[in-house]
């Protein structure tokens, strides 16, 4: 063969072809389960689930040995940093269900009763609301950290 | 995306193969580059599948919220619970996993 490397490099390009025109980039769409809620308590619901399978997949990322260690460490940091947002839901979510169930309660009771559940409600609600937003943002830090590689 | 990462390994089985066809004093130097795609590849088509499984696991989250939304329904007690179970296990295992990993590493 007098082009050895050409014929080569040709062979490749004849080989390569089928697979490269098949390729779909981009072909996973990942969905946000945030945006699906209607009201605070679903929104915080769809946080507390998402951060838990993200983790899911971070955990199986990190037991798997092909995966880089440097990759593994950042998954690590990530996890230390978004824990505490997410803790710290779950006892503002956790509030807030009882404080509706107060109010709930008190819809039958008198007048002041049923102002002091509306007030709670609405200060959990509004702590609620705090943690939710404190909690997206290293929760996505995380899920990019999954996405980016 | 996995798909992709699959493809990717099966063109670099198949430059692999054509090895053999390479001037001797470029071959090493080749079989280096290529082993050095192949480990890259590895570890990328580890993430990858964990993005499918996460894409999936999120959608099946978002379907759940939709119909809560759809219902008009509140989030209940017991749902509250179960997510927090979920999220506390994810969490132990992963930093278990962790633990493993970093007590391996060299």
């Amino acid at each position: 063969m007098r082009h050895p490397l050409r014929a080569l490099a040709l062979a490749l390009a004849l080989a390569a072809t089928p697979a490269c025109a098949s390729l779909q980039l981009g072909e996973t769409r990942i969905e946000n389960p945030l945006d699906a809620a209607r009201s605070i308590d679903q929104r915080a619901y769809a946080l507390l689930h998402s951060y838990a399978a993200i983790v899911e997949e971070a955990g199986d990322i990190v037991r798997d040995p092909a995966a880089p260690l440097s990759l593994k460490r950042a998954l690590g940091r990530a996890e230390r940093a978004a824990t505490p947002a997410v803790e710290a839901l779950q006892i503002s979510v956790a509030a807030f269900l009882r404080a509706r169930a107060d109010y709930e309660a008190a819809t039958g009771a008198d007048q002041p009763a049923l102002t002091r559940a509306a007030n709670a409600l609405t200060i959990a609600a509004n702590r609620l609301s705090e943690a939710v937003a404190a909690a997206e943002r290293p929760v996505g830090e995380l899920e990019a950290l999954i996405r980016r590689r | 995306m996995f798909n992709l990462m699959l493809q990717l390994q099966m063109l670099l089985a198949a430059l692999s193969a054509f090895l053999p066809l390479v001037p001797d004093k470029l071959r090493a130097r080749a079989a280096e580059i290529l082993d050095v795609a192949a480990n890259a590849l590895a570890a990328g088509a580890v993430v990858a599948a964990n993005v499918d499984d996460l894409a999936v696991k999120l959608a099946a989250v978002r379907a759940e919220v939709e119909a809560m939304a759809a219902a008009g329904r509140a989030v209940t007690v017991e749902e509250l619970d179960e997510a927090l179970i979920r999220v506390r296990a994810a969490s132990a295992a992963f930093r278990a996993a962790l633990e493993t990993a970093e007590a391996g590493a060299p």
